[in-house]
């Protein structure tokens, strides 16, 4: 028994990519998706990210970004507070999210990195991690 | 145009990945995400960053894949859509 491919494969194969070449060439063979909020600084730059979402605005966050019930020992209360994205870029770069103290902006920095994909703020957030050329 | 070399993007500005027929290029000079279907790696691949008239593209396919009856017209269409995306330069 051979792994080798028979003769008859290898004809195959080279038959195979001779007529993609060969249909292809004169067709469009190019698909280019854009990240749509990326397209223009101004609409990633004015989109905003609560903390935490709507959904749980009366929730506290915890140092590592963890949503927990107000008043948990440990916590910051945030109250569905809404930063900017250009505050969140500048904090992203080492700066401090506006009216935050050095532990609480390190939990709602650690909220925000944590976003998934269907909560509110993420789709902003990703685009601010979009590179731009 | 018979003159002008055309050249890929520079690889390390390239993340690609195969999904069977197709090519997934992410470009990381402009955010975009291509999808490429042949000949259109291929063409990238035969180019290089070093770069080559599109004769001479043509005469590298035809030996490489076997194809006498290439056409020049229909590959300049390729590589000029390649240009639009950004994903090819021409000088």
């Amino acid at each position: 028994m051979s792994d080798d491919p028979s003769p008859t494969e290898n004809e195959a194969g080279t038959t195979r990519r001779r007529a993609l070449m060969l249909g292809a060439v004169g067709v469009s063979a190019i698909v280019s998706i854009r990240p749509a909020l990326a397209q223009t600084n101004a609409s990633v730059m004015t989109c905003e990210i609560p903390v935490p979402d709507a959904g749980r605005a009366g929730s506290a966050i915890t140092a590592d970004g963890s949503v927990v019930p107000a008043g948990t020992p440990g916590s910051f209360a945030a109250n569905g507070r809404v930063f900017k994205a250009e505050d969140v870029k500048r904090a992203l770069s080492g700066g401090q999210l506006p009216g935050t103290e050095y532990d609480t902006n390190r939990a709602y920095m650690n909220y925000i990195r944590k976003l998934q994909s269907g909560t509110s703020g993420f789709t902003c957030f990703a685009s601010l991690q979009m590179p731009r050329g | 145009m018979a003159g002008a070399i055309f050249r890929s993007a520079r690889v390390e500005t390239l993340r690609i990945d195969w999904l069977d027929d197709f090519t997934i290029l992410y470009h990381r000079a402009s955010g975009i995400t291509h999808l490429l279907n042949a000949p259109a790696p291929e063409i990238l691949a035969t180019l290089g960053e070093a770069g080559m008239t599109v004769s001479a593209l043509a005469d590298a396919l035809a030996l490489e894949f076997d194809l006498p009856d290439l056409e020049t017209d229909a590959l300049l269409a390729r590589l000029n859509e390649l240009a639009t995306a950004g994903l090819v330069s021409t000088t």
